[in-house]
C-alpha cells in the first residue's frame, strides 16, 4: 500500500499551526489598524518591521510549517521523520515570534529581540533537519524535493542574517549600513523561502487538486535553476556592488524562472480533468496574479534606485505588500480550505466511508463565509495597495478594515472546520 | 476494466460487486470510483470467502488513498455479509483520462 495513513500526532501538530497562524493573521490586521500613517513612510520603521515579521513569520511561515508537516510526506512520498522535532520547533517558534515582534513594535533592540531572533533561528534549523531526514528516507529524487530543501536552507540563512542584523543594533557586526543587509535578508526570505517553498509544494498539489494530466517537469526544473541562480547572483552582486544595471539582468533570470512556473500552472489548468474550479482554487489563482504584479514592480524599484529617486521606497513598499499580503496571503486563504477540510474529514470519516453516506471534505467549511472572505480580501487589495502607493490614509484605513473582516471570517471558518461534528446520512 | 467471463461461476457476483462499488465516491472529485476507472478487477475466493479488489489511484501518493481503500473494504463487507474484502493497489496500467467512463466524464463536466 503506497499511501499515507492519517496520524493523530501529525493532526495535532498541523491544527496547532493552523490555529496559531489564523490568530496571528487577526493580530496582524489589528496591528495594521494602529499603524495607518506608517504605511505612507519608509519601510524601515518600527511598526512596519513588526508588521512585516508578523506577516512573514506568524502568518505565512507558521501556516507553511503546519501545512508542511501534512504535505511534505505527500510531496516527498514518505512519512515525517519526527513529530517530536516538529513540536520542539513550534515550542521555540512561538515565543521567538512574540519576543521579536513585540521588541520591533516598541523598538527596544535589547535582550528580548536577540532572544527572539535566536529562538526563531533554532526553530527553523530543527524544521530543516526534520525535512532533510524525511527526504533522506526516500530514494527517488524529484524537483519538488530540490525546491523544498533549498527553501528550508534559505529559511535558515534568512534567520541567520536576521539574527545578525538584530545583534548589529547593539554590537556593530556589519561595516556597511543596516539597510544594505536588510535588502539581502528580505530577498532570502521572500524569494529563497516563500517562493521556492510555495513553488515546490504547489507544483505537486495544484495538479493533484485539479486532477491534471500534465506530468512533465521540464518547466519546473528550468524554474528552479533560474530562480536559484538569480537569487544567488543577486545576493553576491548586491552585497559586493549594490544595485546596478546588472541587477536588471539578474531580475530577468528570476522573472523567467517565475514565468516557467506560471506556465506550468497554466498547462495544469488547461489539462485539468475537473472542469469546475472551486472557490479555494480561485483564491489560489488570484494569488498568482499578485505574484505577477509584484514581479512587475521590481524593474521600477531598480530604475528609481539607480536614479536616486525616492519613488523607489514607494515601489519597495508595494512590492513587499503584493508579495506578503497579496500573493502569500491569497494562496493561504484559498489553500487552507483545500487542505484543512481534508485533514479533518479523514479523521472523522475514514472509518465510515463505504458504510454510510457522509459529507464530503468540501462540505466541512461554510461556503458563504468563504465567499464573504474572498470579497473582503479583494476590497482590501483594491484599496490598501493603491492607498499605500498614493499615500492616501482613508484608502489605507478602508483596506485595513476589510483585512480585519477577512481575518475574522477566516478564523471563524477555520473553527467551523475544526469543531465539525461527525454526521452521516443513513446507510449506503 | 473488468470483463464478463461466462465460464466463471462468480461472474455474476463480480458484476454485482462492481455495481456496488459505484457507492464509493472519490471525496475530491465527487464521482464514483467505477466511473473514474480506478477499479481494474475483482477476484473472489469462494472457499475462503475472500474478495480481492485490484485497483489504482489517480496519483501514486493520493492523500485520500487510505480513505478510498477503506471505503472499498467497508462497502463490500457491508453489502456481502461473510466476505472479507482486501484491496491490492496496482500502478500498472497507469491511470489516465481514457480510464474514465463516458458517464464519469459527464459528471466531471468534460
Amino acid at each position: 500500500m503506497n499511501s499515507i495513513k492519517q496520524n493523530p500526532g501529525i493532526f495535532r501538530i498541523v491544527v496547532t499551526h493552523y490555529v496559531t497562524a489564523a490568530l496571528c493573521f487577526l493580530v496582524l490586521s489589528v496591528m495594521m489598524l494602529f499603524s495607518l500613517k506608517a504605511f505612507t513612510g519608509h519601510y524601515f520603521h518600527p511598526q512596519i518591521l513588526a508588521i512585516t515579521h508578523m506577516a512573514a513569520l506568524g502568518w505565512g511561515t507558521m501556516i507553511i510549517l503546519g501545512a508542511s508537516y501534512q504535505l511534505i510526506p505527500v510531496v516527498l512520498e514518505t512519512d515525517l521523520y519526527s513529530e517530536k522535532l516538529a513540536w520542539i520547533s513550534f515550542g521555540l517558534f512561538l515565543p521567538g515570534l512574540i519576543a521579536l515582534v513585540y521588541s520591533f513594535w516598541t523598538f527596544v533592540p535589547g535582550i528580548h529581540m536577540q532572544c527572539g531572533a535566536v529562538l526563531l533561528l533554532v526553530s527553523f534549523v530543527l524544521f530543516t533537519v526534520n525535512v532533510y531526514l524525511t527526504a533522506k528516507k526516500k530514494k527517488q529524487q524529484t524537483i519538488q524535493e530540490d525546491f523544498i530543501f533549498s527553501a528550508c536552507l534559505c529559511l535558515c540563512f534568512t534567520a541567520i542574517l536576521g539574527a545578525a542584523l538584530v545583534f548589529n543594533f547593539t554590537i556593530p557586526i556589519f561595516g556597511q549600513g543596516h539597510l544594505h543587509f536588510l535588502k539581502l535578508h528580505a530577498h532570502l526570505g521572500l524569494v529563497g523561502w516563500f517562493l521556492l517553498m510555495l513553488i515546490g509544494v504547489s507544483s505537486k498539489l495544484v495538479p493533484m487538486f485539479l486532477v491534471s494530466s500534465y506530468q512533465k517537469t521540464g518547466l519546473l526544473t528550468a524554474s528552479y535553476y533560474l530562480v536559484v541562480t538569480a537569487l544567488v547572483l543577486f545576493l553576491v552582486d548586491s552585497y559586493l556592488f549594490g544595485l546596478s544595471f546588472r541587477t536588471y539582468l539578474i531580475f530577468a533570470a528570476g522573472a523567467a524562472g517565475i514565468s516557467c512556473y506560471l506556465i506550468f500552472i497554466l498547462k495544469c489548468l488547461r489539462s485539468r480533468l475537473r472542469k469546475q474550479i472551486d472557490l479555494p482554487m480561485l483564491n489560489s489563482f488570484l494569488s498568482f496574479i499578485f505574484l505577477k504584479v509584484a514581479v512587475l514592480t521590481v524593474p521600477f524599484i531598480i530604475y528609481f534606485h539607480l536614479k536616486n529617486n525616492p519613488a523607489t521606497i514607494r515601489f519597495s513598499m508595494i512590492y513587499g505588500e503584493f508579495m506578503l499580503l497579496g500573493w502569500v496571503t491569497a494562496l493561504i486563504l484559498g489553500q487552507t480550505f483545500k487542505t484543512l477540510p481534508f485533514i479533518v474529514w479523514v479523521k472523522h470519516y475514514e472509518h465510515l466511508t463505504g458504510k454510510f453516506k457522509t459529507p464530503m471534505p468540501a462540505d466541512l467549511f461554510a461556503n458563504n463565509l468563504l465567499k464573504a472572505q474572498t470579497a473582503s480580501f479583494i476590497i482590501f487589495c483594491l484599496t490598501f495597495m493603491p492607498g499605500c502607493y498614493f499615500m492616501v490614509v482613508p484608502l489605507i484605513c478602508t483596506g485595513v478594515a476589510a483585512l480585519i473582516i477577512t481575518a475574522g471570517i477566516y478564523l471563524c471558518n477555520v473553527f467551523i472546520v475544526l469543531f465539525h461534528k461527525t454526521i452521516t446520512y443513513g446507510k449506503l | 476494466m473488468a470483463n464478463f467471463n461466462i465460464t466463471d461461476p462468480n461472474s455474476f457476483l463480480k458484476e454485482q460487486m462492481m455495481e456496488t462499488l459505484r457507492l464509493v465516491i472519490d471525496p475530491e472529485l465527487h464521482v464514483n470510483i467505477i466511473d473514474l476507472g480506478l477499479v481494474y478487477g475483482i477476484e473472489i475466493d469462494d472457499h475462503k470467502k475472500l474478495v480481492t479488489v485490484k485497483m489504482t489511484l489517480s496519483s501514486s501518493y493520493c492523500p485520500m488513498g487510505e480513505s478510498i481503500v477503506s471505503a472499498v473494504k467497508n462497502c463490500l463487507e457491508g453489502h456481502y455479509g461473510g466476505y472479507v474484502a482486501s484491496v491490492e493497489l496496482v500502478w500498472e496500467p497507469v491511470w489516465c483520462y481514457d480510464s474514465i467512463s463516458e458517464e464519469g466524464k459527464r459528471l466531471l463536466g468534460m
